[in-house]
């Protein structure tokens, strides 16, 4: 456990230093190292906003590497047992009350996740900014003692994305503050904002991350963390459809 | 040939003793007539329209699928390029043009929306020749050749998109393997067409379809105009008899809608024509048979003068023979002047795309046909004569005793 905590320690000041040298791939890359890392067990709220509704969703959710990520809910009742597993073969959900495993046709995969202004895109291809994405550094500031970057991203000339840009802004130690969806007449389309951050796991972590569509000012879905664990051991069955279906844990 | 020298005169001042009774008949008829030549015309326009649109856009005279495509259009059901006895018959004298292509369902893409499409790969000098979309580009521009890896959408996929010309979007497909194969393409060119169409055909180079969905040369389909549209069952029974394995479709079988239309409508104009016409007879019949109840004295006159019956029947029909000969011929009249009014074709946008729906083109072009025309004048003219001959038999039989004999 000592040893896991010097390694984590390690990772942190390694991207500290990293991002020292404002090097905006390492940046980014940092960022999500920050957010998954190697591997995380998280617990995490989920507040959809509409003009005339909000509800909340409790769920679990476990990620291994960039490729593997579990989410399962866990309240309300009439959401509880929903899960997404997402693989590097593809994206499945399932259903309790039709006990049915679906692999997400890629028709579904830029609809809502769950209701909130979240597609299963973006869970799935959360990390195509490191892929698909040439990154450049625009403004560096400092805030509180802290320096900020503000990244752009644009998508490599044959990239399968439909973004104009994307920009994001990271705290000098990787944690993400903000990033930003333009479409092609670089208009912003949505916007991703860390409204609070603080401790969790051994790390500053965005707690509150609140994702809005610029178009619709009463809508917005927030994510709230309320415990993780980082760069841990996951047993191998997690990511498996068996899995999804029949939880063992 | 001396008692119609007689008769005839007779039978034209009789017409004009009432005029008022004359001219609603005259009336009755030219309407009647009147509605059933614009109807035809009308009726033709819009299945030439509908056939047109079908066959123009992506259906052509007919096509050729790998058995399967039809009930499942994947990439899974291609056909191997063309080749052998199928090529020689498609590039014979007998088929006016072809065009090879891979359709497949696909997903399309933008900042905004994502949205079912067909992905059609085409090469765009032989695609121009069956199919009249590539002219119909209204932005930017159509596909250059079979590599060109730009995309041309839809007016109305565009707009529901968000997305324009020189924007990117991202096309999403089943390949080969049946995995998910994705990548992005610019749009070059927007096309404007039936809604139905803009919403579902995307088009890009033959080449870069092939290679975003694993095909190698395979094709989906091939589409195919005959040069003599009478020898199209023909030549289909060639096309089948070269590829057996092949699935060989003319337009009737693929698109049935429209071929129900366009036949359709030519049984319509003739239960139009049937309606209308018994109508007309109720009106001619009636008119007539009051004339002749009117004029019971006369014709007993007549008779006593020592006229033949038959003659009195021949002095009735040849009224009857004027009187709706004068409609048939005022009906037909304001028909042509109907249809000349729409010299530009009629334009069905006040249906707005509503007529697109029963597959018609937005503007429908009305040419007379003249062998209609007289067929349609000259069958109510002899029916409306063979209806006036019960007044006249009436007329003839007329006892002049008993005729005299009444005040």
């Amino acid at each position: 456990m000592r040893i896991l905590a010097f390694i984590c320690i390690l990772s942190l000041f390694s991207t500290a230093v990293r991002a020292q040298e404002a090097d905006a791939d390492a940046l980014l890359r940092a960022a999500f190292d920050n957010w998954r890392a190697k591997s995380s067990d998280s617990e995490v709220t989920m507040t959809v906003h509409r003009p005339d509704w909000e509800r909340s969703m409790s769920m679990k959710a476990w990620t291994q590497g960039d490729d593997f990520a579990l989410v399962r809910f866990t309240a309300p009742a009439k959401d509880a047992g929903n899960a997404t597993l997402k693989t590097d073969k593809g994206t499945w959900i399932y259903n309790p009350k039709l006990n049915q495993v679906i692999k997400l046709p890629a028709s579904m995969l830029a609809q809502s996740w769950m209701g909130s202004d979240f597609s299963y895109n973006d869970l799935s291809k959360a990390d195509d900014i490191l892929t698909e994405y040439t990154h450049k550094l625009v403004k560096t500031e400092e805030t509180g003692g802290d320096k900020i970057y503000t990244i752009e991203a644009i998508p490599k000339p044959d990239a399968p994305v439909v973004w104009g840009k994307l920009v994001v802004k990271v705290r000098e130690d990787g944690v993400m503050l903000a990033e930003t969806y333009y479409d092609q007449d670089m208009k912003v389309v949505r916007e991703m904002t860390t409204e609070k951050v603080g401790e969790v796991g051994g790390r500053d972590y965005p707690l509150v991350m609140v994702m809005r569509p610029a178009d619709e000012p009463e809508k917005w879905t927030r994510i709230e963390t309320s415990s993780a664990d980082f760069n841990i051991d996951l047993p191998s069955y997690l990511f498996t459809l068996s899995n999804l279906q029949n939880p063992r844990r | 040939m001396e008692k119609l020298e007689l008769l005839l005169p007779l039978a034209w001042r009789s017409l004009w003793r009432n005029p008022r009774r004359t001219i609603i008949t005259v009336l009755v008829v030219s309407v009647g007539l009147w509605s059933i030549l614009v109807f035809a015309v009308l009726l033709e326009a819009w299945s030439a329209s509908s056939r047109d649109t079908t066959q123009k856009m992506m259906t052509g005279e007919g096509q050729i699928h790998a058995a399967g495509y039809l009930d499942d259009p994947t990439i899974a059901n291609r056909m191997a390029p063309l080749e052998g006895a199928l090529a020689d018959i498609l590039k014979s004298d007998a088929v006016k043009a072809y065009a090879e292509r891979v359709r497949v369902a696909a997903i399309m893409q933008s900042e905004y929306r994502t949205l079912p499409i067909t992905l059609t790969g085409v090469a765009p000098a032989k695609e121009r020749a069956v199919s009249v979309l590539p002219d119909k580009v209204s932005k930017g521009r159509y596909l250059e050749n079979a590599e060109d890896d730009g995309i041309v959408i839809g007016r109305n996929l565009a707009s529901r998109l968000k997305t324009r010309v020189g924007k990117r979007v991202v096309v999403l497909v089943q390949d080969t393997k049946g995995e998910l194969a994705e990548r992005a393409f610019k749009v070059v060119g927007v096309y404007a067409a039936s809604q139905q169409i803009e919403d579902e055909f995307v088009f890009t180079g033959l080449d870069p379809a092939q290679k975003l969905i694993g095909a190698g040369s395979g094709i989906s389909e091939i589409v195919f105009d005959s040069s003599d549209a009478e020898a199209l069952p023909s030549l289909v029974d060639k096309l089948r008899a070269a590829a057996p394995a092949l699935d060989v479709q003319s337009w009737e079988t693929l698109k049935p809608l429209a071929y129900a239309v366009s036949t359709f409508f030519n049984e319509f104009i003739m239960m139009w024509l049937g309606v209308m016409f018994a109508m007309m007879a109720i009106g001619i019949v009636n008119t007539q048979l009051m004339a002749v109840f009117e004029r019971t004295r006369e014709f007993g006159l007549f008779q006593a003068l020592g006229m033949r019956p038959r003659l009195v029947l021949m002095e009735v029909a040849l009224e009857s023979t004027m009187l709706i000969g004068i409609g048939v011929v005022i009906g037909a009249a304001f028909a042509v002047l109907s249809v000349m009014a729409f010299p530009g074709g009629l334009d069905l946008g006040f249906l707005g795309r509503g007529a697109e729906l029963v597959g018609a083109g937005r503007v429908l072009y009305l040419s007379i046909d003249i062998s209609d025309f007289v067929r349609y004048s000259f069958i109510i003219w002899a029916l409306g004569v063979c209806a006036s001959l019960w007044p006249a038999w009436r007329a003839a039989h007329v006892s002049p005793v008993m005729a005299m004999a009444r005040a």
